[in-house]
């Protein structure tokens, strides 16, 4: 079978330079907008600073995709442990802190010499 | 399609209420969730309980569900003439939906459901995969052909990596994913990055880190020494008098060539054994100089503390 190539163009990268709107993070992640909604209200999820100050319709805010992943987790740990949507707002905050205190692992252990890291407690 | 027997994957009795259903998921999603489980069978079993729970947890699913004959376990089943009347231009593709799938697409589903012979657009599964590339490739971008487990078969996709990208990077591929069905859109291909890991450089976020040795003399005399890059061996001037710890950066020497640097991370090395000239040299050296790296102040012992008389 021969691959289906893939051009550039259709990438869309997950990160702090592409945004969604609310919806659109809706159909991402598999997570309504009332649940979306809903996790904004217990403050686990934040839209990028408005541009207008005045636009206080969350349909209108706009998202860092970054929050794509965490998001399609809680969204499946909610499908399979059949959650709530307040606990799936407990899961978001610990999952951005995993993912933080990964970063900052792996951020250390590029200044660490190997020898060093072995001899560290708690990193291997 | 096969049958299965939602009542049997959850252990509860057909006259189960939601509770008991509920209960019953909830013991076998924490017992076999694959995140959780390291039983070799646990995906499947995880699965087959949140397929039955999916249905038996809504009332009109389940009503249908209980309106099928009743059969034994991966009996071959074939759905209702009625269904096969509804869908006879996806009737073909019936052996890889589920049960679940089946009744949301006969408008069964409870939600959205458009009639027997307007069925609900299904939309294609999103797939999530993680491919691991060299930090080589991820500084010169490059083309990778990987296979996604889709429901319609293993499917061969050729995907360009853009240069400069690094480790946990995710990027969405819309509509490679999942094909939808009735009119719903196709899923999106998920790919997260994560690079293998080098000999040589470890990356942090752009930037790339290595450990520099120097002897003693290059450290204290400076020198240029050639150090590896991911594009080849440059050379690096040491400055004189560099102390262990310091960082030499290379300018655009990391992962993306416009904003990330190369670090060595500079350590010194004695020589493992010494001849006789090199201790000689050595001796001189520590007699000469005044140089003391040690710059704690170093008190004299107290004598014994003795309490005073009130």
């Amino acid at each position: 079978m021969h691959p289906t190539p893939l051009m550039p163009t259709e990438w869309i990268w997950s990160d702090s330079s592409e945004t969604l709107t609310l919806h659109e993070l809706s159909l991402c992640c598999g997570l309504t907008d009332a649940d979306l909604n809903e996790l904004m209200d217990y403050s686990a999820l934040a839209p990028l600073a408005p541009v207008a100050p005045l636009v206080s319709d969350a349909t209108v805010c706009a998202f860092s995709s970054e929050w794509i992943a965490p998001l399609r987790v809680a969204s499946r740990l909610r499908v399979d442990f059949d959650l709530e949507v307040f606990a799936i707002a407990i899961v978001l905050g610990h999952l951005n802190r995993i993912e933080t205190l990964e970063r900052e692992v792996l951020s250390l252990k590029a200044r660490l010499r190997p020898a060093q890291q072995s001899q560290s407690v708690g990193l291997e | 399609m096969h049958y299965k027997d939602y009542y049997a994957a959850l252990g509860i009795p057909k006259n189960a209420d939601l509770d008991q259903i509920k209960k019953a998921y909830r013991q076998l999603a924490h017992a076999y969730h694959p995140d959780v489980s390291k039983a070799p069978d646990a995906e499947a079993r995880f699965k087959d309980a949140a397929q039955a729970y999916a249905t038996l947890k809504d009332p009109v699913k389940r009503a249908a569900y209980d309106q099928l004959e009743p059969l034994a376990p991966n009996t071959e089943f074939t759905p209702p003439p009625q269904w096969q009347e509804d869908h006879s231009d996806t009737w073909h593709s019936f052996e890889y939906m589920d049960l679940d799938e089946l009744m949301a697409a006969m408008g069964k589903g409870g939600k959205g459901a458009h009639g027997p012979h307007s069925p609900m657009p299904i939309n294609g599964r999103d797939y999530e995969n993680t491919v691991h590339i060299s930090l080589e490739d991820a500084r010169r971008g490059t083309a990778l052909t990987i296979e996604v487990a889709a429901t319609e078969g293993q499917r061969t996709l050729q995907v360009a990596i853009p240069p400069g990208v690094r480790e946990g990077q995710r990027v969405r591929l819309r509509g490679q994913g999942g094909h939808g069905r009735h009119g719903g859109g196709n899923g999106d291909l998920y790919l997260r990055i994560a690079l293998k890991t080098h000999p040589v450089f470890r990356p942090d976020r752009h930037d790339l880190y290595f450990d520099l040795f120097l002897s003693p003399w290059e450290a204290a005399l400076g020198a240029e020494v050639q150090v590896p890059t991911l594009d080849g061996a440059v050379l690096l001037t040491v400055p004189s008098g560099t102390p262990a710890g310091r960082t030499l950066r290379l300018r655009g020497r990391g992962l993306a060539k416009d904003h990330s640097d190369l670090f060595a991370l500079v350590h010194i090395a004695n020589p493992p054994t010494l001849n006789s000239q090199e201790r000689k040299l050595y001796q001189e050296l520590a007699s000469t100089s005044a140089f003391n790296p040690r710059s704690f102040p170093l008190e004299t012992p107290h004598a014994p503390h003795t309490p005073h008389a009130h």
